[in-house]
């Protein structure tokens, strides 16, 4: 169990116990008389309530449902509001039995549970939204659905402006689906390209095979010819027998002068 | 040597024929001066002679067991004579030069031989012409060269559709799936398929194509492609009657990569009446359903 989980139990047992808390009680029956404790206490339970209802709010998966919650939440915040300037008014006034310190600083509570108060539709719209954007992504048509709601809600108020931002955006987001569209169109063509080309390849693999095989038999059967053909050609023009072939030409020569002189 | 072809055609000629004084017929000194003769012939434009100078000289050649020469000229003499259009002679000169290359024991000249054949003879004479395409596919499929036969196949069926046999078009390109399926060509396949289901839509054969559709989905290649949605559309179009749908397909880019003729054929879709053939297959629906 971790710290913030025995923080939380520790809360509610002492929520739960605290009837049997003598110095609160006394605080709260001090406090009876006063109209702002009064009213305090009230707008905080009130606030209690609200907060609850958010978290609520996030859990709940029913879109009706949560339109519905958010505009109970605001309401009641409307509410509230209505109470601060009240509230603010009655701390002002001045108490029996109150210091001026607490004086001050019940105008600081005040102050600090509007705040509080005016937080809580920044908690709640953003679930509201992330919904509207879950669905634009999932189903392009629910997101009509969720605007329509969010004019019908009495938060939403169409002023001119709001109208021609709606339209200018609806515009665009034509104009990016065309191009999408256009985009998707250029894949489609690249991909079969692809494809085909894919297939061109592996129908020419086995052909560059046989063409590699045949042209290895080709170089060596060249390879072989040369080798042959070297030792041919040294074979018939080396030196060793030009040598010898000047020398029994001299030879013939000699014995042709030979018979030549003899005959003569 | 004289230079004259005509000279030496005529002594070529009497090389060959065998007399008294001469027992045997020189078939190489022969053939040597027909090659001659046939080049001077087609210097001077002379096809008619050039031709049959050639094909003398492949005779020889066979005689001389050369296979591959002889084809080669049977094929020139065939290209001169379809120069000259005489077409039955085409279709024999090229099929004879296919057996000759098949006896060098070479499938892929003889049917490229046959496919020019074939080519030549498409607008003139197609049955025949449909006939070398289908001996060319089955001198390379015998091979086991299929991925060649697909050109032939894609090219057969599309004298099919010209002669608006539209059944015998869709089976080819079913063989053309076969071949394709076997050498795992799986962009050919899915495209073949596509194409065999529009034929059948454009011969207003709408359960002949729900048939095919569904022989092809059993195809695993066909069931993940592109081309399986666009039939799949198209077919739900047609039994909705969704006349604008069908367009819309038919103008897709998947259709577009398809054949030119059958890209043809698929932008005049739909034929006849759609909404004739929805209200019947209502009708038969609604009847089994009540009883």
């Amino acid at each position: 169990m971790g710290i913030v989980d025995l923080i939380t139990r520790v809360d509610s047992i002492c929520k739960k116990y605290d009837k049997y808390d003598l110095d609160k009680q006394r605080e709260a029956n001090i406090s009876g008389d006063d109209a702002f404790s009064r009213l305090y206490s009230a707008v905080e339970s009130a606030l209690e309530a609200v907060l609850q209802k958010t978290e609520e709010l996030s859990s709940v998966t029913n879109r009706a449902k949560a339109v519905a919650m958010n505009a109970e939440i605001r309401r009641t915040k409307a509410r509230l509001l209505e109470g601060i300037p009240k509230l603010q008014r009655l701390a002002l006034k001045k108490v029996k039995g109150l210091s001026s310190e607490e004086l001050d600083a019940r105008n600081d509570l005040v102050l600090s549970l509007r705040d509080k108060i005016e937080a809580i539709p920044e908690s709640s719209a953003p679930v509201v939204s992330g919904w509207a954007a879950s669905t634009s992504y999932s189903n392009i048509r629910f997101d009509t659905n969720v605007s329509d709601d969010r004019i019908g809600s009495e938060y939403f108020k169409p002023t001119e402006e709001s109208d021609q931002f709606k339209q200018e955006y609806e515009m665009k987001r034509i104009k990016q689906d065309q191009g999408l569209d256009f985009i998707a169109e250029g894949l489609d063509t690249l991909k079969n390209m692809a494809q085909d080309i894919n297939e061109e390849l592996d129908r020419q693999e086995p052909l560059m095979d046989e063409i590699d095989t045949k042209i290895d038999k080709a170089a060596t059967d060249l390879k072989s010819t040369n080798v042959r053909l070297k030792d041919t050609v040294t074979k018939l023009r080396s030196s060793r027998n030009f040598c010898i072939d000047i020398i029994l030409l001299c030879i013939l020569l000699g014995i042709a002068a030979f018979i030549y002189n003899s005959v003569k | 040597m004289s230079s004259d072809p005509e000279k030496m055609m005529s002594k070529a000629d009497k090389m060959t024929k065998l007399t008294l004084t001469r027992w045997s017929a020189d078939w190489r000194g022969a053939t040597e001066l027909y090659e001659q003769a046939a080049n001077g012939f087609r210097a001077s434009n002379k096809y008619e002679k050039a031709k049959v100078a050639l094909e003398k000289a492949s005779k020889g050649q066979e005689m001389q067991s050369s296979p591959w020469d002889a084809a080669k000229h049977m094929e020139s003499a065939a290209a001169l004579a379809q120069k000259l259009s005489i077409w039955n002679e085409v279709a024999d000169f090229y099929r004879k030069a296919s057996e000759l290359y098949v006896e060098c024991g070479r499938a892929q000249p003889a049917s490229d031989a046959l496919g020019k054949a074939a080519r030549a003879l498409e607008d003139v004479k197609p049955d025949d012409a449909i006939q070398l395409y289908t001996d060319a596919c089955e001198i390379l499929e015998e091979d086991g060269r299929d991925q060649m036969a697909f050109d032939l196949y894609r090219a057969c069926a599309n004298v099919y559709i010209k002669l608006e046999k539209f059944t015998d078009a869709a089976t080819f390109f079913l063989r053309l799936g076969v071949a394709a399926d076997k050498c795992d060509a799986t962009n050919s396949q899915c495209k073949a398929y596509l194409s065999a289901i529009i034929v059948y839509l454009y011969a207003h054969d709408l359960k002949q194509a729900e048939k095919c559709y569904n022989d092809c989905s059993q195809i695993d290649a066909f069931l993940k492609s592109d081309q399986n949605r666009s039939a799949s559309r198209l077919l739900t179009a047609y039994n909705e009657g969704d006349i604008e749908e069908i367009k819309k397909v038919a103008s897709s880019s998947t259709v577009s990569n398809l054949d030119n003729v059958i890209i043809k054929l698929a932008r005049k879709l739909p034929t006849g009446d759609v909404t004739a053939i929805q209200m019947n297959m209502g009708d038969d629906l609604d009847e089994d359903d009540l009883t």
